[in-house]
């Protein structure tokens, strides 16, 4: 056993922290909100430079060859920097299923452009039931000569306001197991029949409804084996929810610095009121949280990089950092008391994304219930 | 990085879980570790059974040096800490901690002469700390022991010191400088003998209904000098380095509660309730797995706590961490099971109705000591505030 990172890992975190630091003042995390395409090309591109958006991928691909730890260590940055814009959506839900079960020719047309950070992708699953399960998906892909006409509405699809191309999950076949008979499809996001409205959403990232209308959709651009997606999905999930903790901790632990910091310096009774036992003990909980959380999430994701089954870990994982997180950024804000509340301090930046996190890729109780089985009851 | 477990570890673990099916009695439903249960005689007789079989095989201070019949293997030592702790088996005793102290703070010739009793699994420990004034605040203990030419006398009391009245030895804090500037400078530690004259107890019934505490009168008892450990005034060393060694309370403790835990899913999973097991109750089935979320969590904080201690890592802020949320693990899952049960978690084992075994019932009580024994939760949170920690004003 070794649980300290690699002087790699450990560079990789000191030049993500320097760069975001530098590249992402939270001026810009504000104005992306309001925005529509929700990030900034330019700092797209000196990501895509960075080797960041090819991170995962081999390097006959353009990509870095690096491994799911690897991953975790960047996200943990870009959630302490509150990084707004399609990273997760592009490499994790959309490049890592093109590697895993992508034909040669669609890995060679599409990873090296996300690599070079010419090509923003994403996944459309869930639909009006707002749920995780196969039962959910009802978009229908209907074989028309060489093309399927997919027809359906996606609800709360990350960046599909400006996807290249998009992961639809679309029922080929009706079978009496609802998981069976779905498929994965590769859409152009440019195909006509296809609409998107953007969501207003709690921490102000680009959630979509998308309906496609009729969409055609060539044969070849099915991905992995007909009638399969939903054990594809399953997978996806796994990696979602790990890539979305990965961010949570990293905002966890800002919040706790700010918190600590806060403590130190705020005056009231002419002392700081971190020398109050109540405060000491609200923060000792806190780092209980925090620390946990991180090494849970470390767990889940090395066992991820090894190829180990993992599934449980990550349900812990995200079941257990969904709250962790909430409760922190809950207490942080009893903490920084008026202050925090406002827009004018950051610490509202996260106590909204621990909410969209706790419900992104599986709540608490989806996880639960993953780990309920796991217990065979 | 990585988690990976290697095969000495797994051989050894494997060693450990046959030693223990070998040792359980059958349908035994586990006890706490410490010396709590111990007054059940027939856990008593268990608990020394065991604590000499672990004797004769080497298994007493794994992470000892050799030439005090170790094997300077601390994963070892933890794994069968663990493994026990979590089978029920009693028989760890509270020597094995308090030989680490001998170790450290001992004189050669108190090492030769206490440890190897311990390594064979000859004796039985306990450790006389807090007083009737005299909780959290350790320092301010009051017990007195005044040098004499060829030995110190105690006058004083001590109270909850648990299994005393069965021990052979006791590690006993006492004042030695009443003048000193500072109350934690003015201490020194001593090994006892509790059947010295002058020593007088009352054993005090714990909520379980079991005598296991004691309250402990001294007057004017002698001690030899030569059971004087660590220097004399210097005992706020050894006291600091008993609370760093006790690292994995908060993991006994989890272990602990895994055990009755998986119980409780067994339960849920055989019993049925209007033709339906329990274990098909959504309801049940989110607080089952909440309660196994948080216990993962907490192995896992404590796989962490263990690397770094191997390490040779500072491990106060994550022991402390550990001690808090096993306790408030273990309390949970008594209070799930004591849900899960309803009325029938009321009844001990005496009754013919009596659901696994009477244990939740005994946990449910038993595990409100375990956010106070070895330093109170409030006290691991006022440690991880300040300076090796968050370093927040005092």
């Amino acid at each position: 056993m070794n649980l300290a990172f690699s002087e790699e890992q450990e560079m990789l975190r000191k030049s993500a922290r320097d760069f975001l630091t530098n590249k992402c003042p939270k001026t810009l995390v504000r104005g992306m909100e309001a925005d529509k395409k929700g990030y900034q090309t330019e700092l797209w591109k000196e990501m895509a430079e960075l080797g960041w958006l090819g991170l995962p991928f081999p390097e006959k691909y353009k990509g870095g060859g690096f491994k799911f730890l690897d991953l975790v260590v960047l996200l943990e940055e870009m959630g302490r920097a509150c990084l707004p814009g399609p990273f997760l959506s592009t490499v994790v839900l959309g490049g890592l299923p093109i590697l895993e079960w992508g034909s040669e020719e669609q890995k060679q047309h599409i990873l090296p452009k996300i690599s070079k950070g010419e090509a923003i992708l994403t996944l459309a699953l869930t639909e009006s039931s707002a749920r995780y399960d196969a039962s959910s998906i009802q978009t229908t892909a209907i074989l028309k000569g060489n093309d399927y006409l997919v027809t359906g509405t996606k609800l709360f699809v990350t960046d599909a306001q400006i996807a290249d191309w998009i992961i639809c999950a679309a029922r080929t076949s009706k079978k009496a197991n609802p998981e069976q008979g779905i498929s994965l499809f590769l859409v152009d996001a440019k195909s006509s029949g296809i609409s998107t409205v953007l969501l207003s959403t709690i921490a102000g990232d680009k959630q979509c409804e998308l309906t496609l209308n009729k969409v055609r959709v060539p044969k070849s651009n099915i991905l992995g084996n007909l009638g399969q997606g939903w054990e594809m999905i399953k997978r996806i999930i796994e990696w979602a929810a790990l890539a979305k903790c990965a961010e949570m901790v990293g905002g966890n632990q800002q919040v706790m610095e700010m918190s600590v910091n806060y403590a130190k310096e705020r005056i009231q009774f002419d002392r700081p009121i971190g020398s109050f036992q109540v405060i000491q003990h609200y923060l000792a909980d806190m780092s209980i949280d925090v620390d946990s959380s991180r090494i849970v999430l470390y767990k889940a994701a090395w066992k991820l990089s090894e190829g180990l089954p993992c599934s449980k870990e990550i349900s812990v994982a995200k079941a257990w950092i969904s709250d962790a997180y909430r409760r922190v950024a809950t207490q942080a804000h009893q903490i920084h008391g008026a202050i925090g509340f406002t827009k004018e301090h950051d610490l509202e930046l996260y106590f909204r994304r621990a909410k969209a996190g706790e419900v992104f890729f599986g709540d608490v109780d989806y996880h639960r219930e993953i780990v309920a089985q796991q217990l065979g009851l | 990085m990585d988690f990976l477990i290697d095969d000495k570890e797994k051989a050894f673990r494997q060693e450990v879980r046959d030693f223990v099916r070998e040792m359980l009695p059958p349908g035994w439903m586990g006890v706490d570790p410490g010396p709590e249960e111990e007054e059940r005689e027939e856990v008593l007789q268990l608990s020394q059974k065991v604590w000499r079989k672990m004797g004769e095989k080497g298994w007493i201070g794994l992470g000892w040096p050799k030439e005090y019949g170790g094997q300077e293997d601390p994963v070892k030592d933890w794994v069968l800490k663990e493994e026990l702790i979590y089978s029920g088996l009693p028989g760890m005793d509270i020597a094995a901690v308090q030989g680490d102290l001998i170790l450290a703070f001992g004189t050669k010739e108190q090492k030769d002469r206490f440890i190897p009793p311990i390594t064979r699994g000859e004796v039985k420990y306990a450790i006389g700390m807090s007083e009737p004034n005299v909780g959290s605040d350790m320092f301010n203990l009051q017990l007195k022991a005044v040098e004499e030419k060829d030995c110190y006398i105690f006058n004083g009391q001590k109270i909850w010191n648990s299994g005393i009245h069965r021990a052979d030895w006791c590690v006993v804090y006492a004042r030695t400088d009443p003048n000193a500037l500072k109350k934690h400078l003015g201490i020194s530690v001593f090994i006892i003998d509790p059947k010295s004259p002058g020593i007088t107890m009352r054993q005090i019934t714990q909520m379980t209904g079991l005598g296991a505490f004691c309250e402990v009168f001294y007057d004017n008892v002698r001690v030899p000098k030569e059971n004087l450990l660590g220097q004399k005034n210097k005992g706020k060393d050894v006291s600091m380095h008993a609370f760093a060694i006790e690292r994995s309370y908060g993991l006994v403790i989890l272990h602990n509660a895994r055990r009755y835990f998986d119980q409780l899913v067994q339960y849920c999973k055989e019993t049925s309730v209007n033709g339906q097991p329990l274990a098909k109750d959504p309801l049940i089935r989110n607080k089952l797995a909440e309660m196994a979320v948080e216990i993962e969590v907490g192995r896992t904080m404590g796989e962490r706590l263990n690397w770094m201690g191997c390490q040779k890592m500072v491990t106060v802020i994550p022991s402390c961490q550990n001690k808090i949320h096993g306790a408030r693990v273990a309390q949970r899952v008594s209070n799930l099971g004591m849900q899960i049960l309803g009325l029938y978690g009321q009844l001990d084992e005496t009754s013919k109705w009596v659901q696994l075994g009477g244990r939740m019932r005994h946990m449910y009580l038993s595990s409100r000591a375990w956010s106070l024994a070895g330093g109170t939760s409030e006290m691991s949170r006022n440690i991880i505030a300040g300076k090796y920690g968050l370093g927040l004003p005092s």
